[in-house]
């Protein structure tokens, strides 16, 4: 008789236990909402623009009624996660580097060939694109906006100090000296955070004089046999570059270079505290928020002393894709098509200071990029080598302790023997 | 001495008492009730598809090529090989180990002088140990880059204005002595942790025991030394355990103030392992994560046959 009873409320028990765990799972599958429109993410972290691709996603969301764009700002790291995930972003707009080429190489990015945007690219811009590889059969992914970058200069401080723009490395040199005699920071240097001396002072350097193409496609090449042996290598091709960068980082830099992060440099160039800044064009936005009037200009970092050397360093800073894994591609590629309308790309390129890589384009450079143009225009441009090294070696890192003191060669012996064990492995 | 070893003749009298009791509750232990069973399903489910399958993931995944996506081969112990000869990766860990040691040794020391200061007879003894207590409640990264800045501005301006020049250049920017900075920023914050497992210790040693060694002349040093200790030597194996766990994982507090660098000089071993998702480097830091992960299962091993002897744990 006893026995009954608690059988019963055992049952009972489980019975419970298992309506609470049925409760507990069923509640991650819920459905968030059923909305007429098709709801696709578009992944954008630029953060000097994404006060305009806000409003860019409002009027196109505002101008039809199948797609509901979802900006998602979080930025770079959060994307690759979200591939290892399964879950990536249905469109992004976002830096073409050697991480997204990972994602083209490996096929996880649809092929885009048969879209109307694919159709108006510049085909002289293949190669910047190319040069991260590509999968068989596809166009993984299409420039969105090209971005030059060189020596931003103050005009202002130049002309009060008679200073000409240098266009050799004995120029440079002395109008340095000219800068530091008379007072002026030559460069300001915010090495705190080492991107800006991998983009800046690494890459200016160093394209400057080296073929960086041509470089790492013999790099390549090489692979588990690059070492002090090859025929390139980095300590071999870069040494005298990184030589140069230092004479530079040693002398005409602001005192406090080691502690300033990039947004005290925007604010300290901005008030006129240096007359030279290693920075690309996604500054001058940042700069004009506290001083919209100063007159800047760009030209290229000589580092040889023939002029016909200078060239510009370029990237994509933005390149569309739709993942493969994508469930809204069609909806995506509707979305796409609207990214790359004529007045809408323009408009983009124009707001960030980078150059339209369609066909036929109205935009017209900002007085400010004026010096770059002819070096973009002629084709005299390279891919900056940070870039260009797979993520995985830390070469921004790098960079920043040889300008912290580190002895150069041992540092660029470092990084090819990274290379060389990451072409063993893979 | 007929003080401290009463506990330890009432905790035998207990065992034998619950020996004499063990045949009545015989029969229950033999049939556990499924119920009990059920209610380890929830956190059992859990803990698998939480932990268990994505920690087997990877160690599967450190024998390929994988980047995470996409295709994949199988390339046996490469992985594991070029990791014995990444000194990017060795000095992750000399970083890592280096810094466990010093965080704990400082932690430990300042956390108990703190806690013998706080159980003491003194005033505002509440108020200030809520003030000691702050830095646990906020979060790691947003301690680390108040820190960041204090030691990129506010130091060296201070020390621009009182001419110190050692003062002038932030210790963050500095490779050889950036780690101080992280460990002065680590121990801030865990010290709160192991003080109130201190003061906790403490307040549960007899207060007659002071009192027969101050009758007997001992002095307080002699005091602290001879017989609160000993006695909370199972607390200072705690603190240096849950310590010396803690910060080998060491990640939030570096990403706020160095991000690894100046160079890579402070880059953890949690640090790298994630940068294998950043960099298109899954499954050669998953062979990275598989070691550690031994690693740890090693010290873990150490530490409890070192508390196993100790009954106060």
């Amino acid at each position: 008789m006893s026995v009954k009873p608690t059988r019963r409320k055992r049952f009972a028990a489980i019975g419970l236990g298992l309506a609470l765990l049925a409760g507990l799972l069923s509640g991650c599958a819920g459905d968030a909402g059923n909305s007429e429109k098709e709801t696709i993410r578009f992944t954008f972290s630029k953060r000097e623009a994404i006060g305009f691709m806000t409003k860019l996603v409002a009027d196109y969301n505002a101008s039809q009624d199948e797609t509901e764009v979802v900006l998602d700002t979080s930025g770079v790291d959060v994307v690759s996660a979200s591939f290892v995930r399964g879950n990536p972003p249905d469109i992004a707009l976002a830096n073409y580097n050697m991480e997204t080429s990972r994602f083209v190489q490996r096929g996880a990015l649809s092929d885009l060939s048969g879209t109307e945007a694919a159709s108006r690219i510049r085909e002289d811009l293949q190669p910047l694109m190319e040069q991260y590889g590509s999968y068989p059969g596809r166009t993984s992914a299409l420039p969105y906006s090209v971005m030059a970058s060189s020596v931003i200069y103050n005009k202002e401080i130049f002309a009060a100090n008679n200073i000409a723009v240098p266009t050799t490395w004995s120029e440079l040199i002395a109008a340095c000296e000219a800068l530091k005699a008379a007072g002026v920071t030559p460069f300001y240097a915010t090495w705190k955070d080492d991107w800006t001396i991998a983009q800046g002072w690494f890459d200016y350097s160093v394209g400057g004089q080296v073929d960086t193409l041509d470089f790492f496609k013999k790099l390549e090449a090489e692979g588990v046999d690059v070492g002090p042996e090859s025929s390139v290598s980095f300590q071999k091709d870069f040494d005298q570059p990184v030589q140069k960068m230092l004479t530079l980082a040693k002398s005409y830099v602001n005192k406090d270079a080691a502690s300033r992060a990039y947004g005290d440099g925007n604010l300290a160039f901005s008030q006129g505290k240096a007359a030279m800044y290693l920075q690309g064009p996604w500054a001058f936005s940042e700069i004009a928020k506290t001083a919209p009037d100063l007159k800047l200009g760009t030209f290229p970092l000589p580092m040889t002393e023939d002029p016909e050397d200078l060239r510009v360093r370029v990237n994509v800073d933005l390149a569309a894709w739709i993942p493969e894994a994508s469930k809204h591609k069609d909806a995506a590629r509707g979305f796409l098509e609207y990214l790359y309308r004529p007045e809408v790309i323009d408009a983009y390129n124009k707001s960030q200071l980078g150059f339209t890589p369609t066909k036929e384009t109205a935009n017209v450079p900002d007085p400010r990029i004026e010096g770059m143009v002819e070096y973009y225009d002629n084709g005299k441009v390279y891919q900056g080598p940070s870039v260009l090294v797979p993520r995985t070696i830390p070469i921004m890192n790098y960079t920043q302790a040889i300008v912290f003191g580190a002895p150069p060669a041992s540092t660029l012996r470092t990084l090819d023997a990274d290379w060389a064990r990451l072409a063993f492995r893979q | 001495m007929s003080t401290i070893t009463t506990p330890t003749t009432s905790k035998q009298g207990l065992q034998k008492q619950g020996r004499q009791k063990r045949p009545q509750t015989q029969r229950s232990r033999r049939r556990v009730e499924p119920i009990f069973y059920l209610f380890l399903v929830p956190s059992l489910i859990l803990f698998t598809l939480a932990i268990t399958v994505p920690g087997i993931m990877g160690i599967f995944f450190s024998f390929t090529n994988s980047i995470g996506i996409g295709d994949w081969d199988f390339i046996g112990l490469t992985n594991y090989i070029a990791i014995f000869s990444d000194p990017a990766i060795l000095q992750s860990y000399l970083f890592t180990f280096g810094f466990s040691i010093v965080t704990v040794i400082a932690v430990n020391v300042i956390a108990f002088l703190l806690a013998v200061g706080l159980t003491a007879r003194i005033r505002m003894k509440t108020a200030l140990r809520t003030i000691f207590v702050i830095p646990m409640v906020v979060s790691g990264i947003i301690i680390a880059y108040v820190f960041n800045f204090l030691f990129s501005n506010s130091l060296p301006s201070l020390g621009a204005a009182a001419g110190i020049p050692w003062l002038e250049s932030s210790l963050l920017a500095n490779p050889d002595l950036a780690w101080i900075a992280i460990v002065l920023v680590t121990a801030w914050q865990a010290v709160p942790g192991a003080l109130l497992i201190y003061i906790a210790g403490l307040v549960a040693v007899p207060g007659d025991v002071y009192e027969a060694a101050e009758i007997d002349g001992a002095s307080k040093f002699q005091q602290l030394l001879k017989i609160t200790l000993p006695l909370v030597a199972g607390y200072v194996v705690i603190n240096i355990i849950l310590g010396f766990k803690g910060f080998l994982n060491a990640y939030d507090i570096i990403v706020g103030l160095t991000n690894g660098g100046p160079g890579t000089s402070t880059r953890s071993i949690a640090m790298t392992v994630i940068s294998g998702f950043n960099g298109g480097d899954y499954a050669y830091q998953m062979a990275n994560a598989t070691i550690f992960f031994v690693v740890a299962i090693l010290i873990s091993l150490v530490q409890l046959s070192l508390t196993r002897g100790r009954n106060a744990l």
